[in-house]
C-alpha cells in the first residue's frame, strides 16, 4: 500500500478525482452520459415495477440493467439477493476503478456511499410476505438479512476483494455529496491517501408512494426545474462513483487526475422537516464556506449543478440563496438541474452530479436545464436551458436533503 | 472505514445520556445493570393480523412527565426520535457548548421502523389514502433532523447505518470532525425502537432472542474533564461464522488492559459463544452484560454499552474495555480510562 504520511503543520494535501462512474436511466458510462446531455435526452418512462394505478404520478426515470451477471464471485443464486441499487453501484464502481486505473481495491483504505432508501426492496417483501401469513414463512430470513444493507455492501466489498467495512451515509437527498465530503475530510485529514466515494438509490414502491402522497411529485412526469410553472420533482435512479486521492498517491501510482475536489461544506436547515429555509441561509453557508476551501470567488463559478429539483419552495430556495451567495457575480453564474433530464436520485443524486460537474470540467461544456417553458424571474442567474460549450474551470453542486441537511462541493480543473 | 486507529486522539466524554428498558436515564441503566435487574419481555403484537409465535421486546417504559421538551417537531416524531432526545439531553446537561459548534452523529440499523411498518401498510392496502404526515418521519435522518432542531445545531449533522458496532466508526469520525475543526462538541448517538415487524425478524436469528429499544449518547470533545476514550480498535473483519472467530482472536491480544468488560453477549450461548470464548483469554474485575438485561437493542446497542462503560469508568474510576464483536461484517472493541 503507497503510504504518505501527513507532515506536521504543513498544508492539507491536494485532493483529485481519478475516477468517475455513472449510472441513470440516461445509460451507463460517462460517455453514454455525455451523449444524451448533448442530445438533451431525457430518461422519463412508465413505471411498471410496481403498482402505480392509484398515483398522482406514474413516472420515473428507471434503469434497466444488463441481463448478464455483474457478480462473478457471486453464484446465480446469491446474485438474486444483490438489490438493484447495489447492482447500479457495481457498475459505477468498475466504471470509476477502470478510470482510475486501480486494477484492485487494495490501495483503497475507506469507502464511504450515501443513500437514503438502501435495500428497501427487500423489506418491502418482508414485509408483503409477514402480511400473508401468521405462520414463519420460507425465505423471511434471508429477506431479513439482505435487507439490511451493510448485507449488501459486504457482498459488494467481497465482489471487489476489498475486507473492510463500507461506511454507509443517510442524510436523504444529500448522502451522496456527504459521502463524498466525508471522503474529501478523511483525506484533507492525512488519515487516508485513496478512498472510493459515491451514492445510489433504487426507485421502491415505498419512496414512491411516500413522494406522490407528499405531493411532491410532478403529475406531468416531466420535472421542469426552475420554470414559472414548476410542479414537481420526478424520481430517478442511479449510481454515482468518484474515486478521490491526495495528488501524491496519483502521482506516486501513475494515475491522471481528471479533476480537483476543492471544497466542501454541510450544514443543517433548521426550518422544518420536509421544507427548505426560504432564504436558503444553510444553503449561502455551504456555498461560501465551499468555495472558501477551494480559494475561489461566486465569480470564479462557471457552472453550479444545482440541486433543483422541480418543486416550488426547492428552487425558490435554492434561487434565493444563490442570488444571496454570488451577489453582484449573480447574473454571470451559469446553473443548471440534470435532475430535469434523470429524475431526483435521492441518496444518488449529489454523487452523479457531482461526477456530472467533473465531465463537465474534463469536457468543457456545460448540460442544460431541460423542459422549461417560461424561466421563473426568481432564477436571477444565467439559467442554462440548452447543451453548450463552455469555459469552465471551476463547478460547484448543492445537495439539499429532507431534515435539512446541505451540502456543497466545489470542483476545480487541473 | 478509518484506516489508521493510531491515528485518533483521545476523546473526552463530557456527557453522557440513555435511555433504555431501564428508564430514562443512564444511572437507571447502571443501576439495572449492576443489580442484573430482570426487566420484563412484552410480547409486541403484529399491528394487523396474528402470528403464532411469540416476538417480545424488553420496552422502554413511559416517558417522565415533564422530560421531554414540548416542541412542535416532538408532537408527531416517531418512538426512536424521543429516545434520541432525552439521551441527548441528559448527555449535554450541565456542559456549556455552542449550538453552532457542536456536531451529530447518529447511528441506527433499523431507524424510524414502526412508521415506516405503519406507512407501507397503508400503502399496500389503502394506497390513495397512504399518509403523508407518516412518510417524512420514515426518512433515516428524520430523528437527527428533529434532534438537531430542538438543541439548535446547524452545523454537520450526519445519520449512518448499519449494524450496532457502527458507532466504533462514528466515534472515529466525530474525532476527525473535532480534529478539524468543524466542531467544538461531536454528539455522538445510537438509537433504535421496537416493532413487531423487527421483532419478528429478530426471532428468525433465534426464537428466544428477545428485543430491546432506546439510546445511548455521548458528547464528545478533546478537552475538558470526563472519561476517556483512549483507543478503537478495529475493524477487524470478517465473512464467515468461522472467521468471526478468528477475527475476535486476532483483536484480543491488541486490547490494552482493563479492569472491567462490557461484552454484547444477549444469553443466549450460540450467539455469544465466540466473544465469551476470545475473551476468556483475558482476565477482568468485573465483567457485564448489558444488553442480557436489556434485550436486543440492534442499533443502539453498542452505543448503550458504550454510555454503560463511561458511567462505570466515571463512578469506579476504572478502566473499561467495550466488546463489539458485530453479527456481519467486523469486531471492534473501544478503550476507556477515567
Amino acid at each position: 500500500m503507497l503510504r504518505c504520511p501527513p507532515q506536521a503543520d504543513s498544508q492539507p494535501p491536494q485532493i483529485v478525482v481519478t475516477g468517475v462512474g455513472l449510472v441513470s436511466a440516461l445509460g451507463t458510462g460517462w460517455q453514454a452520459h455525455e451523449q444524451a446531455f448533448r442530445e438533451e435526452r431525457t430518461g422519463f418512462g412508465p413505471i411498471s415495477r410496481f403498482d402505480v394505478s392509484e398515483r398522482t404520478a406514474r413516472t420515473a426515470a428507471l434503469v434497466d440493467l444488463p441481463e448478464e451477471r455483474l457478480f462473478h464471485t457471486l453464484s446465480a443464486r446469491a446474485e438474486n439477493r444483490v438489490d438493484h441499487g447495489t447492482r447500479m453501484l457495481l457498475l459505477a464502481l468498475r466504471e470509476a476503478m477502470g478510470q482510475a486505473g486501480l486494477k484492485s481495491a487494495e490501495p483503497v483504505q475507506a469507502m464511504i456511499i450515501g443513500t437514503s432508501a438502501a435495500a428497501m426492496e427487500h423489506g418491502e417483501s418482508y414485509s408483503r410476505a409477514l402480511l400473508t401469513s401468521p405462520r414463519r414463512i420460507r425465505g423471511q430470513t434471508t429477506r431479513v438479512e439482505h435487507y439490511q444493507p451493510q448485507t449488501q455492501m459486504r457482498t459488494l466489498a467481497g465482489e471487489l476483494g476489498w475486507p473492510r467495512q463500507v461506511m454507509l451515509v443517510s442524510n436523504a437527498c444529500a448522502s451522496g455529496a456527504n459521502a463524498v465530503g466525508m471522503g474529501l475530510e478523511l483525506l484533507r485529514s492525512g488519515r487516508a491517501q485513496c478512498v472510493i466515494t459515491g451514492g445510489y438509490d433504487a426507485v421502491t414502491e415505498l419512496v414512491f408512494a411516500g413522494f406522490d402522497a407528499l405531493r411532491a411529485l410532478a403529475p406531468s412526469g416531466l420535472p421542469r426545474p426552475f420554470d414559472a410553472e414548476r410542479d414537481g420533482l420526478a424520481l430517478g435512479e442511479g449510481a454515482g462513483v468518484l474515486i478521490l486521492e491526495t495528488s501524491a498517491h496519483a502521482h506516486a501510482r501513475g494515475a491522471t487526475p481528471i479533476a480537483r475536489l476543492g471544497g466542501y461544506h454541510t450544514a443543517t436547515d433548521l426550518h422544518h422537516l420536509t421544507q427548505p429555509d426560504p432564504a436558503g441561509t444553510a444553503a449561502v453557508r455551504t456555498m461560501t464556506r465551499a468555495c472558501e476551501m477551494a480559494e475561489v470567488t461566486p465569480a470564479e463559478i462557471d457552472y453550479i449543478n444545482s440541486h433543483g429539483t422541480g418543486t416550488p419552495f426547492n428552487d425558490a430556495a435554492e434561487s434565493a440563496a444563490i442570488a444571496t451567495w454570488a451577489g453582484d457575480a449573480l447574473s454571470c453564474v451559469p446553473v443548471s438541474s440534470t435532475k430535469s433530464a434523470m429524475g431526483h436520485l435521492l441518496g444518488g443524486a449529489g454523487a452523479v452530479e457531482a461526477g456530472i460537474c467533473v465531465m463537465s470540467l474534463a469536457g468543457q461544456w456545460l448540460p442544460g436545464s431541460l423542459n422549461i417553458r417560461t424561466p421563473d424571474t426568481i432564477a436571477g442567474f444565467d439559467l442554462v436551458r440548452n447543451f453548450r460549450p463552455a469555459r469552465v474551470r471551476n463547478a460547484l453542486t448543492n445537495s439539499f436533503g429532507f431534515g435539512g441537511t446541505n451540502a456543497s462541493l466545489v470542483f476545480r480543473s487541473v | 472505514m478509518m484506516p489508521d486507529a493510531t491515528q485518533m486522539p483521545p476523546l473526552v466524554i463530557r456527557g453522557l445520556g440513555a435511555v433504555s428498558a431501564a428508564g430514562w436515564s443512564a444511572g437507571d441503566m447502571l443501576a439495572a445493570v449492576s443489580e442484573q435487574r430482570m426487566i420484563p419481555a412484552t410480547p409486541v403484537p403484529r399491528a394487523g393480523g396474528t402470528r403464532d409465535w411469540e416476538a417480545t421486546a424488553r420496552l422502554v417504559p413511559p416517558a417522565p412527565p415533564g422530560l421531554l421538551p414540548k416542541h412542535p417537531r416532538l408532537r408527531r416524531a416517531s418512538p426512536v426520535t424521543r429516545f434520541m432526545v432525552a439521551a441527548a439531553q441528559e448527555a449535554l446537561q450541565g456542559v456549556e457548548f455552542d449550538p453552532q459548534r457542536l456536531g451529530i452523529l447518529v447511528v441506527m440499523t433499523n431507524a424510524c421502523v414502526q412508521f415506516t411498518s405503519r406507512f407501507y401498510n397503508e400503502v399496500i392496502q389503502t394506497p390513495a389514502l397512504a399518509s403523508p404526515l407518516l412518510f417524512p418521519e420514515t426518512v433515516f435522518n428524520a430523528p437527527a433532523s428533529h434532534l438537531a432542531t430542538l438543541v439548535g445545531a446547524s452545523g454537520p449533522v450526519s445519520t449512518l447505518i448499519g449494524e450496532s458496532n457502527l458507532i466504533a466508526e462514528a466515534l472515529r469520525l466525530a474525532s476527525l470532525w473535532l480534529q478539524a475543526g468543524l466542531v467544538d462538541h461531536c454528539l455522538v448517538i445510537g438509537a433504535e425502537e421496537a416493532d413487531a415487524l423487527a421483532l419478528e425478524a429478530m426471532t428468525y436469528y433465534h426464537k428466544r432472542l428477545v428485543g430491546g429499544e432506546g439510546a445511548g449518547a455521548l458528547l464528545l470533545a478533546l478537552e475538558g474533564s470526563g472519561p476517556r476514550i483512549e483507543s478503537v480498535h478495529g475493524p477487524f473483519s470478517y465473512a464467515t461464522r468461522a472467521q468471526r472467530r478468528d477475527a475476535m482472536s486476532e483483536m484480543i491480544p491488541q486490547l490494552p488492559k482493563a479492569s472491567a468488560l462490557v461484552d454484547r453477549a444477549v444469553g443466549i450461548d450460540r450467539l455469544d459463544r465466540d466473544e465469551r470464548q476470545a475473551f476468556a483469554a483475558l482476565s477482568f474485575q468485573s465483567v457485564h452484560h448489558p444488553l442480557e438485561i436489556l434485550g436486543e437493542c440492534m442499533g443502539a446497542a453498542s452505543a448503550l454499552q458504550l454510555a454503560l462503560a463511561a458511567s462505570l469508568t466515571q463512578h469506579a474510576f476504572t478502566t473499561c474495555c467495550v466488546s463489539m464483536p458485530g453479527t456481519g461484517s467486523a469486531a471492534f472493541a473501544v478503550h476507556l480510562n477515567s
